[in-house]
């Protein structure tokens, strides 16, 4: 019964901690979602995801697959992001996404943070460059309108 | 400027709608983990794991959270991780791997939605994920 107790007790201290770092999390996430018009019409290409692509990238970087679906599936729906850029933004984020809320619960328990980041944004970029040059994927999905 | 609060107030919401579906997890998950150590089973689970965690430099039990994390979700990892108390480094490789991939049922459901190959992008995550965790357990041996 003792345990239950302790075990009760110290999942929940975990859970106000995590609490801490989700709110300031998804409050700053609304006002930048409040702000994605803004965003959208700045030109500018970040390895081939364009600035109507950025919106849904900086979503899932900071917030993560899951709860910024719904504005990730809306913006590539409505943006008309060529297949290619959505695979590219897919590809960044299947690495890299979450980055501070994922980055900030594991440091809570322990993890070495700059590690996290540094090797999981290396990677993203690393790859997600790798897959933009490749003539595979270019010749597979074509119109894509940034192509040099 | 008039659309700040309603702006403020739907983040808090948020906010605690996302840990009231935590809390869910974490709490069973953790009671769960700490019935298997006073049970005394930790050991063997250990030991069966230990040949496959070896390659990422992880003791065997750690196995338990990196199911925990790619089939439910990251909270129920580190409910699963937490009493377990690995040194920072196991964490940090253990956070890296799950990091790349977790909760892969939930949001290979979210890939498919947006259009692209949803299995290319499951395959690629869990190989990068085990390719990350044995990349870094070699470079930290290497310079630690």
């Amino acid at each position: 019964m003792e345990i239950i107790l302790i075990a009760l007790k110290d999942s929940l201290l975990l859970t106000v901690k995590l609490l801490c770092i989700i709110l300031p999390l998804t409050i700053s996430y609304e006002f930048l979602k409040h702000r994605q018009s803004v965003i959208e019409k700045k030109h500018f290409t970040f390895f081939g995801i364009s600035g109507k692509g950025f919106v849904p990238l900086i979503t899932g970087i900071i917030i993560g697959l899951t709860y910024g679906a719904g504005v990730i599936i809306y913006s590539l729906r409505t943006s008309h992001t060529s297949r290619k850029e959505a695979f590219l933004i897919l590809l960044f984020l299947s690495i890299c996404h979450a980055i501070i809320e994922d980055t900030l619960i594991f440091v809570v328990i322990g993890a070495n943070g700059l590690v996290l980041i540094g090797f999981r944004f290396a990677l993203a970029i690393v790859l997600t460059y790798l897959i933009y040059r490749s003539r595979l994927f270019n010749a597979q999905l074509d119109g894509f309108p940034g192509k040099d | 400027m008039e659309s700040l609060y309603p702006t403020l107030k739907r983040g808090f919401l948020n906010g605690v709608s996302i840990t009231y579906t935590m809390v869910k997890v974490i709490v069973p998950c953790y009671i769960a983990i700490e019935f298997i150590k006073h049970l005394g089973l930790i050991e063997t689970i250990s030991t069966f794991f230990k040949p496959c965690m070896g390659i990422f430099g992880l003791p065997g039990e750690s196995a338990l959270g990196l199911l925990a994390g790619y089939f439910i979700n990251l909270y129920a990892a580190i409910a699963v991780i937490t009493p377990l108390q690995l040194s920072s480094k196991d964490m940090t490789i253990l956070a890296l791997m799950l990091g790349i991939a977790h909760s892969l049922p939930i949001e290979t459901g979210v890939t498919r939605q947006t259009g692209v190959n949803a299995w290319l992008m499951l395959t690629a995550r869990v190989v990068f994920s085990l390719f990350s965790g044995i990349v870094v357990n070699a470079v930290w041996k290497l310079f630690l």
